[in-house]
């Protein structure tokens, strides 16, 4: 499902998913707080105003106001950082949607470590607390196909629906006409020869790409190993992650979040519930807060880049 | 539901003293929000057997929003009357595995959101407003919430946004008791000057005695007439009013235990007062 080409790069993918999906779905209402320029809403705003509305720079109104609209027969998809979505308005999500049966879309852009400054405006915990909620729908998609499918989903699933979003220089890695988003699913991104000597990574969101970096390292080395992307935190298939998990001698989370509630605890908590398990180590950010500047500077200083996490993973399989 | 004829005052007030006595009667069983409940009930007669049109369904045509999830008492007091709940089963209020919450959750009849943690029903509200003016329909939504509430920042979020869409299908009303979990409001945190707060972020306001029937309909009346802002109608109101012999010993309850009202001394004075309309209807 992987394209085998050079990935393109999309400069502004949620500008033409928004407004593909608001073109085809009238009642979908894209909601900003004043950071649609950030968001890359453009065409929505310009050519389908009906269907955009801001609330100016207030989350927790934008979250509340967002499940009103849902209450009245439109599907709200509200956007905004990471870092607001949850953190400012986490109850406001907690209560006005997570408790509602209507459909209600958050998407948070620039999550984990994707944006230049610093912890204000990063979000290193946003996936462990939505996913700390009853019935909510937790999506980190990998690229923009991923990003695009999922959304397609996420209109049609009731209740919460938190996606992390993509914004700038996305790489096209999944090609659009094989790979088919389902919720829950996991996709086997590249297979090794001897899973049960080798190592599985598992990946989620911007961190699937940077698995896919390192694997490309790995393989040069001729080290054994697998990855699978999890893009549905919530409700994942955990027969699928653990059979992965049994499959392989040791396995490697990689995810841009915390290490503590994240797609690495995820796994952990899916494989400790059935005891036995294949050793796990944790890749991520490492329970500190992280700097600013270019994501490769973040990656660098956080051990994330791929040759650092190649060594690591290697290293692992050596015993270490 | 009989909402095609305007009725007369003496008719809400008639409706708000079943109201009260049906509140006194569900908190009497294990205690509950009585105060709040008897207190509101004039507004809510006049909301729920005046204002708000009747659909097609035995339900209402416009929509209400209940913001403080404890001044739910007041809309099963209502609902009795209106039919979409028994008595017999509303007396389970405050019991263990009971379906009559407290503070209700979302989509349990009569409560359009999850109320409780304060502040976000004004919100929802507007933008439930919005969403039904694009849609391009005629429904009126009305939010009840608290003085107390007023404290909570998600309130004028939504106060400045309600101001800046022109919301004109939107009333907020405010249960302005002066009360809130541990005292007086203007102690703990004023938020006094009220109407003049609202105006200034873009509403039409007006302050009236919320146990007055002739004045909230005529606050009504003025929101459906003012066709370019949402209107805020603040509301005196005191705790249990209408229940003298209560209200005399528990003035300030924020919420009463079941053995610290004289339950029965303040049904039997609602009785009386329903034997009079009774005399003088005949």
């Amino acid at each position: 499902m992987l394209l085998t080409t050079e990935p393109a790069i999309d400069k502004a993918p949620f500008d033409h998913i928004s407004f593909d999906l608001c073109s085809r779905r009238k009642d979908v209402m894209l909601m900003s707080a004043d950071l649609s320029k950030y968001t890359q809403i453009v065409r929505v705003k310009k050519e389908l105003p009906d269907q955009h509305l801001d609330v100016g720079m207030a989350e927790q109104n934008l979250i509340s106001v967002a499940a009103g609209v849902s209450k009245a027969g439109y599907v709200p998809i509200a956007t905004t950082f990471a870092c607001y979505a949850t953190r400012r308005a986490y109850d406001q999500m907690l209560i006005c949607m997570g408790t509602s049966p209507h459909t209600n879309v958050v998407i948070g852009f620039t999550p984990g470590i994707a944006n230049p400054a610093r912890i204000h405006h990063q979000a290193a915990e946003d996936l462990g607390m939505i996913r700390a909620i009853p019935n909510a729908t937790v999506i980190d998609p990998m690229d923009v196909t991923d990003f695009k499918q999922a959304l397609d989903v996420a209109v049609d699933t009731p209740g919460l629906v938190y996606l992390r979003g993509h914004r700038g220089d996305t790489p096209v890695l999944l090609d659009d006409s094989k790979f088919k988003f389902e919720l829950g699913k996991t996709y086997a991104l590249h297979t090794g020869n001897d899973n049960r000597n080798g190592i599985g990574i598992i990946a989620t969101g911007h961190a699937t790409q940077w698995a896919l970096e390192a694997s490309g390292l790995l393989q040069e080395r001729g080290i054994e190993h697998s990855v699978l992307h999890v893009p549905t935190i919530k409700p994942v298939n955990e027969i699928e992650v653990s059979d992965y998990c049994f499959a392989h001698g040791q396995i490697v989370t990689i995810e841009n979040h915390n290490i503590v509630t994240g797609l690495g605890s995820l796994v952990t908590e899916i494989v400790s519930n059935i005891g036995r398990g294949p050793r796990i180590t944790r890749l991520g950010i490492p329970d500190v807060w992280a700097p600013g500047g270019t994501l490769p500077y973040i990656r660098s200083q956080l051990a994330l880049d791929a040759p650092a996490l190649a060594k690591k993973i290697e290293a692992i399989g050596n015993g270490e | 539901m009989e909402n095609n004829a305007t009725p007369r005052i003496s008719e809400l007030e008639l409706m708000a003293t079943k109201i009260r006595r049906n509140v006194l009667d569900i908190c009497m069983q294990r205690g509950g929000y009585a105060g709040q409940g008897v207190a509101l009930a004039d507004i809510a007669a006049c909301l729920y057997f005046d204002e708000m049109r009747a659909d097609d369904n035995n339900w209402y045509h416009d929509r209400f929003v209940l913001s403080n999830g404890h001044d739910a008492i007041m809309t099963y007091g209502a609902l009795a009357e209106q039919g979409a709940y028994s008595m017999e089963e509303l007396r389970s209020y405050n019991a263990d595995g009971t379906k009559i919450d407290q503070s209700p959750i979302e989509g349990q009849l009569g409560f359009e959101i999850t109320a409780g943690s304060l502040g976000q029903g004004p919100s929802q509200a507007a933008g439930i407003a919005y969403a039904e003016r694009l849609k391009g329909t005629d429904k009126r939504i009305y939010c009840l919430f608290s003085d107390g509430e007023l404290q909570e920042g998600n309130v004028w979020e939504a106060a400045m946004f309600a101001g800046h869409q022109q919301l004109s299908n939107l009333v907020y009303i405010i249960d302005n008791n002066d009360l809130q979990a541990t005292g007086a409001t203007k102690d703990v945190l004023g938020v006094e000057p009220v109407p003049e707060k609202f105006e200034s972020f873009g509403f039409a306001a007006k302050r009236i005695n919320g146990n007055s029937i002739a004045e909230i309909l005529t606050a009504f009346e003025q929101a459906r007439n003012t066709t370019d802002k949402p209107f805020v109608i603040v509301c005196d109101t005191l705790l249990f009013a209408g229940v003298d012999c209560i209200q005399a010993v528990l003035p300030n309850a924020h919420y009463v235990a079941k053995a610290s009202a004289d339950w029965q001394a303040g049904l039997q004075e609602l009785d009386e007062k329903l034997s009079r309309f009774s005399a003088n209807q005949q």
